[in-house]
């Protein structure tokens, strides 16, 4: 381990365990199962899922833009086949390394970040960090100051994700050039909204990167653009049976005001969409009527794994390859300024 | 000077002659019960589902496939080869939707391959999909294609298989987010009878 850094936290954290006891434990060294992480708008959270409780150490950089998570002692076992790909301006990304006879994660932290804190929780045994989002980036930086209702565009795909090819084109190039015609036009219009794309370029974006933007921003409204072949448009709203009901606040709150008690962040995540049901099919059914030109249209449910982690009326839509799409675009933008100024 | 231990109980001259009584009396009402019970009407009999004749091993089986097309799911019946194991048949039936040139509308269902077929006690069927080329990363549908890929593999084996009440999707041997990256792989899937064509 490099010797410029200086630790944040060596806990033995073994809870309960104590002198021999931590000994022994130590020696059995650190194995975690998996790791999740969570973005929400005042910070990250890493959770690493571990067999048992162990103690474990994590350092920061000096130049405090890394930190190190390993065993206090023994070995570290990583049983998680992939660590997830985190890149929410918080915590840039996440390796594991191996140095000699020493493994580590290395978790690489990005502009926004602030200090980091860590903590145990049992049953299942798991360590937490949450890295905090610094003062300087505490605002969203595309949020004006006035409190416009913030929309947010999402183009389908992107990088070496490329959806479907056609003759009429490459679906990610697709979506981002009709995630900027509607853009365009929204900042026209007379109702005051704020518009933030989920990529400005052709860049890959996890689904759920793109549900955590969105609520980061605190978005009245997600779009997510998408195409398919043939000339008609279709309109998707999460699948009712998708996510349960969010579990209801009131129990212990952790240090951060979230609540502790068996993690129930864990449980919201993928769950959001829930409660914005009946507000996503009115505006679904709505788009599906204007794009389809047809009054009975209906917006088409679906398991999409896209959508159940937005926290705000979201759709999904699926435009046709050979349509215009100067007026898809139009179509799209008319229907979201009607949304925005009903809910003002 | 002998002592008359008189060990009888007061009263016990009269115990027997009761005790006859009362097994009479029982004796009678149990034989009056069982004369009336017998001329009471019986509930006819549960009538057994007329057995089906056993299938002969070499009959095909009757496959309902659930194909996509134009938006839909088309129920298409195929003869599958017959196999008295039903996790061997279930596999059978979704090798067959997979292979079935009229879901053809759909290519991401021409893009995979069924690598195992496990049905557990509680009635989940999981599907151990991978694409046919091996190096293929990334499956290419729309949302639409991918939701109807799912659901024609989903619906072919619950309405086939009885035992079969929910079905989860795995790729390579794990859990996947999506095949094509709009439809949610992490939850179990049911029927959904909308998706299908009705004739």
């Amino acid at each position: 381990m490099p010797a410029c850094m200086r630790t944040i936290a060596g806990i033995i954290c073994a809870l309960l365990i104590a002198g021999p006891a931590a000994a022994a434990a130590a020696d059995k060294g650190l194995t975690v199962k998996g790791v999740r992480y969570f973005t929400y708008p005042g910070f990250t959270r890493i959770v690493f899922e571990t067999e048992e409780a162990a103690p474990y150490v994590l350092t920061r950089s000096s130049d405090g833009k890394t930190l190190y998570f390993s065993s206090y002692g023994g070995p570290f076992v990583l049983r998680s086949p992939q660590l997830p790909s985190i890149n929410d301006g918080v915590v840039k990304g996440m390796e594991l390394r191996q140095e000699r006879d020493h493994r580590s994660i290395i978790i690489t932290l990005g502009p926004a970040a602030g200090d980091a804190k860590d903590f145990v929780l049992r049953g299942p045994d798991r360590i937490v960090v949450d890295v905090l989002r610094g003062a300087a980036a505490a605002v969203a930086p595309e949020a004006p100051a006035a409190k416009a209702p913030v929309v947010v565009i999402d183009a389908g795909h992107g990088g070496m994700e490329t959806g479907i090819v056609t003759g009429q084109g490459v679906e990610k190039t697709l979506t981002l050039d009709l995630a900027n015609a509607v853009r365009k036009l929204l900042k026209k219009s007379s109702v005051k909204m704020t518009v933030l794309l989920t990529r400005e370029q052709d860049k890959p974006m996890t689904l759920d990167e793109r549900a955590a933007f969105a609520n980061a921003a605190g978005a009245v409204l997600f779009v997510s653009l998408h195409a398919a072949t043939g000339q008609d448009a279709r309109v998707f709203i999460l699948d009712p049976d998708e996510g349960q009901a969010s579990p209801s606040p009131g129990g212990p709150s952790d240090f951060q005001g979230y609540d502790a008690m068996s993690e129930q962040q864990q449980m919201l995540w993928g769950t959001q969409q829930a409660r914005h049901a009946q507000e996503s099919g009115r505006f679904g059914r709505g788009m599906a009527r204007v794009l389809t030109a047809s009054e009975a249209a209906e917006p088409e449910q679906a398991p999409l794994a896209q959508l159940k982690a937005v926290d705000s009326a979201a759709v999904l839509i699926e435009t046709g390859m050979t349509m215009n799409r100067g007026k898809t675009a139009e179509v799209i933008a008319a229907e979201i300024v009607q949304y925005v100024s009903e809910k003002r | 000077m002998s002592v008359r231990n008189d060990r009888r109980l007061p009263g016990s001259g009269t115990l027997v002659p009761a005790v006859m009584a009362l097994v009479l009396l029982a004796a009678g009402a149990g034989g009056y019960l069982w004369f009336r019970a017998s001329r009471m009407p019986q509930p006819a009999p549960i009538q057994q589902q007329e057995a089906m004749p056993a299938a002969k091993p070499d009959e095909p089986f009757m496959a309902t496939l659930y194909l996509p097309a134009e938006g839909r799911l088309n129920a298409a019946v195929v003869a599958v080869k017959r196999d008295p194991d039903v996790q061997i048949q279930a596999r059978e039936t979704v090798a067959a939707t997979l292979a079935d040139d009229r879901g053809g509308t759909v290519a991401v269902l021409k893009e995979l391959k069924l690598k195992a077929l496990y049905l557990d006690a509680a009635g989940t069927a999981y599907l151990n999909l991978a694409p046919v080329n091996a190096g293929q990363k990334e499956l290419r549908a729309s949302a639409e294609e991918e939701l109807l890929a799912v659901y024609a593999l989903v619906t072919t084996v619950t309405q086939n298989f009885p035992e079969v009440r929910q079905v989860r999707v795995l790729v390579d041997g794990r859990e996947a987010q999506t095949l094509a990256g709009h439809i949610d792989l992490s939850r179990s899937f049911v029927t959904r009878t909308d998706l299908v064509r009705t004739q």
